[in-house]
């Protein structure tokens, strides 16, 4: 422990085979693989705890805080250390099941089973053209689903603290399991009010009025605001409060997240005293007062059956084939959209609800199975086998990396900078399209730039011959100072 | 498992029987100290906890940060761990550091690496660490060691929901809240359920409250033990006469009567802690600091 440096037990090269990469975010990478097959032996069965096999792994692996020429040991960041404690503790059918973690080579590898889809790539399917709606027996038991994994979460003093359609995964059998625990934490008896830990959490979109209000203490609550989000956006394939986030200013100061609370208005009026009478107390309520004044929308608002009127009547529904949710589906989503958290439903309530069973409560609940009697197939996931543009940014940034390159000189010969842009910009707009995180940022074309650039230092990368995935997955410690490359 | 203990890794995966913990124990260091000829022998497992307990309650108190519960936390990762390696093989001070470290972020209390270990430095002379990645690393080995088992259940939590039940006054939580403190110089939190060890507490700060004539308003970072080792015994004697049985007392035993607790685990948890206080006597900080002096330098 002292004198000798740490050896893990198990390799993550000596178990996994990397098939792909998935995705990628502050928090590090996400893979695809299966267990490894040698010549002399065969692939070792991985059981889920039901006995069922595992055929594939999503492996995240947790890039180090600091980044740069080689990596440090700099002490876990509270996210992996709270995603790590709470996987390896919690347990349902409705959560995302974690096979097990290894840390390695400074890095931490979280391996969970692999699902095919999440409810974004599923809403993005069906939002293209042509248009069809989701069909009403999978959106009820892909919420009555998403809400049992909640109500195990909420009996465990969890709260997820970042719902949404990205978050929430689907296997090819029709599973909802929610994932991404990296903002979830206890809240039995915090020892600091919750807000002091993390001064913002939940995307943008999904956040409740009491945390945009600035309320030091909170509840699950939110998660149940995030639901319904989520819940609307199902039904009509886009986001119902879709605003634009106020940034961080230099002072550390957290915004008032005035459009965002201007997008809820629009559809739902803004929240008054009468019903919801803690509505003073709020940290922002005078900044409340401000909202009219930037969106005079907010005064005539849609409401949510006017809403919910033009969802069902305009989402290509069809009376025969597709039927849309029932008036039941409305109810439960203006009590979920409630502004006061204390009258809000909970998970439990929800479940109870007559969308699910009835309205004498004893209808039978939702299939397991959210795509059960249903013809369409989804898409598999999109698994890049080239992640190279990736790790480059993430290892380096683009601006060190060009820098690096212009200071060394080595630009690859006859690629001049113009040409370089022209032939990358194009690929690099169809990047940003695709990309919905890409689109909220709203600045285009900075991302096109940096993604050309990326792609052009790219190019300069392969020159070198480093950047293979394998020997990035397998060896971090190879890929430091951009020029050492593995041999 | 945050709600339910008996679905927690700690009922599932690190709640032993006594022989469980001897022959693990066993089998990391065969010839344990007193039969064989170490020469002075080496302290035993209890004074090695009550030091970390001591060191870490001292460490705390300059760091307002450092809650009762991320200590506790600590030293249950430090019990864990030391199931599966030798304290003689390792740099206790530095372990001391990772496990707090480690224990005020799952406790949410978070404290930065660099503060850590500039505190850890200052307070222990023998650490002999200076860089942050050491203490990583040293991070790396525990969370490994624990398999990212990291979610504990403390008695504070039982303590708090049973004190309204028997209607204890504030020296007696005060008191109760302190034995649970002393308790993680035992192994009871390897052995017993948390309401077993907080019920354990609660019981003896009711039984000697009245008799011992306790000093009142024990801090809740005592590095001394709340209880002395005469006055333990008589509470252990109280067991079965129940002499001095007030209301309070009457209604406990009833309570206990009634209730589905294992009594057995009560009275053998009661002894374990009067037995920590008559082995908290014979503890002197020094032995212990030189044997590890000793034992850091044969390393070297």
């Amino acid at each position: 422990m002292d004198a000798t440096p740490y050896a893990p037990q198990r390799h993550i090269n000596d178990n996994y085979d990397i098939v792909g990469f998935i995705s990628s975010g502050t928090y590090g990478r996400v893979y695809k693989a299966i267990s490894r097959r040698t010549a002399n032996q065969p692939a070792p069965i991985v059981k889920h705890p039901s006995g069922r096999t595992i055929e594939a792994f999503a492996i995240k692996k947790f890039k180090p805080d600091k980044e740069g020429a080689e990596l440090q040991y700099t002490g876990i960041s509270q996210s992996a250390i709270r995603e790590m404690a709470l996987c390896t503790e919690l347990s349902h059918p409705a959560l995302i099941h974690l096979v097990e973690i290894i840390l390695e080579s400074k890095c931490i590898f979280m391996v969970f089973e692999y699902a095919e889809h999440d409810l974004l790539q599923i809403i993005h399917h069906h939002s293209l053209l042509p248009r069809t709606p989701i069909p009403a027996s999978t959106l009820r038991s892909c919420m009555h689903q998403l809400l049992s994994g909640l109500l195990y979460l909420h009996q465990n003093w969890v709260i997820h603290r970042d719902l949404k359609p990205a978050n929430i995964m689907v296997t090819s059998s029709g599973a909802i399991k929610i994932g991404d625990l990296g903002l979830a934490r206890l809240f039995y008896k915090p020892l600091h009010p919750l807000f002091s830990g993390d001064k913002v959490v939940v995307t943008i979109w999904y956040r409740a009025p009491e945390l945009l209000l600035g309320s030091r203490h909170y509840t699950p609550a939110i998660d149940l605001w995030a639901v319904g989000c989520i819940f609307a956006e199902l039904m009509t394939l886009r986001p119902i409060f879709k605003g634009e986030e106020a940034k961080q200013d230099s002072k550390k100061a957290v915004p008032f997240q005035r459009n965002q609370m201007g997008k809820i208005g629009e559809i739902l009026g803004l929240p008054r005293k009468s019903e919801w009478p803690l509505l003073q107390a709020m940290p922002e309520y005078p900044s409340l007062q401000t909202v009219s004044m930037h969106n005079a929308s907010v005064n005539r608002p849609v409401t949510l059956d006017k809403w919910y009127r033009n969802t069902t009547g305009s989402n290509n529904y069809n009376a025969q084939t597709s039927p849309p949710p029932d008036d039941s589906a409305l109810d439960l989503l203006k009590k979920l959209l409630e502004y006061d958290p204390l009258k809000r439903s909970t998970a439990e309530q929800a479940l109870k609800h007559p969308y699910f069973l009835g309205a004498d409560g004893t209808g039978k609940p939702p299939s397991w199975n959210c795509f059960e009697g249903l013809e369409t197939k989804y898409p598999a996931r999109k698994v890049r086998h080239d992640d190279r543009l990736q790790q480059y940014r993430d290892n380096f940034g683009f601006n060190s990396l060009l820098a690096q390159a212009i200071a060394e000189n080595v630009l690859p010969p006859g690629l001049e900078q113009e040409r370089m842009l022209q032939v990358h910009a194009r690929h690099a707009w169809n990047l940003a399209v695709d990309s919905p995180k890409r689109e909220k940022t709203g600045a285009r074309e900075y991302e096109v730039l940096n993604e050309a650039w990326g792609w052009a230092c790219l190019r300069f990368a392969e020159a070198a011959g480093e950047w293979r995935l394998k020997a990035e997955f397998g060896g971090v410690d190879n890929v430091g100072a951009g020029g050492a490359g593995e041999g | 498992m945050a709600a339910n203990y008996w679905d927690s890794t700690q009922a599932k995966y690190f709640t032993y029987t006594k022989s469980e913990l001897a022959s693990l124990r066993l089998a990391l260091h065969p010839n344990t100290n007193n039969n064989n000829a170490t020469n002075p022998p080496f302290p035993e497992t209890r004074h090695l906890a009550i030091y970390t307990l001591t060191n870490l309650t001292k460490f705390a108190r300059r760091q307002t940060n450092i809650r009762q519960q991320a200590l506790a936390t600590a030293q249950i990762y430090l019990k864990r761990f030391h199931l599966s390696v030798d304290v003689r093989k390792t740099n206790p001070y530095l372990l001391m550091a990772t496990a707090l470290y480690l224990a005020c972020k799952m406790e949410e209390t978070p404290l930065h690496i660099r503060l850590m270990l500039s505190e850890a430095s200052r307070h222990w002379t023998e650490l002999g660490v200076s860089e942050t990645s050491r203490l990583g690393e040293c991070e790396f080995a525990l969370i490994s060691t624990l398999r990212s088992r990291l979610i504990l259940h403390h008695p504070y939590r039982a303590l708090g929901e049973l004190q309204g039940v028997f209607g204890l006054g504030v020296e007696e939580q005060a008191l109760a809240h302190s034995i649970i403190n002393d308790s993680y110089a035992t192994d009871l939190a390897l052995l017993y359920p948390p309401h077993i060890i907080a019920i354990t507490a609660i019981f003896l700060a009711v039984v000697l409250r009245p008799a011992g004539g306790l000093p009142a308003g024990l801090a809740a970072h005592a590095a001394s033990p709340a209880v002395g080792s005469s006055a333990a015994q008589s509470a252990l004697a109280g067991f079965g006469g129940l002499k001095q049985s007030g209301p309070k007392l009457a209604k406990l035993v009833d309570w206990l009567a009634e209730s589905k607790v294992d009594m057995k685990a009560i009275v053998d948890a009661t002894q374990e802690m009067v037995s920590l206080y008559e082995c908290w006597e014979g503890y002197n900080e020094k032995v212990v600091k030189d044997a590890y002096a000793k034992m850091l330098k044969d390393m070297k």
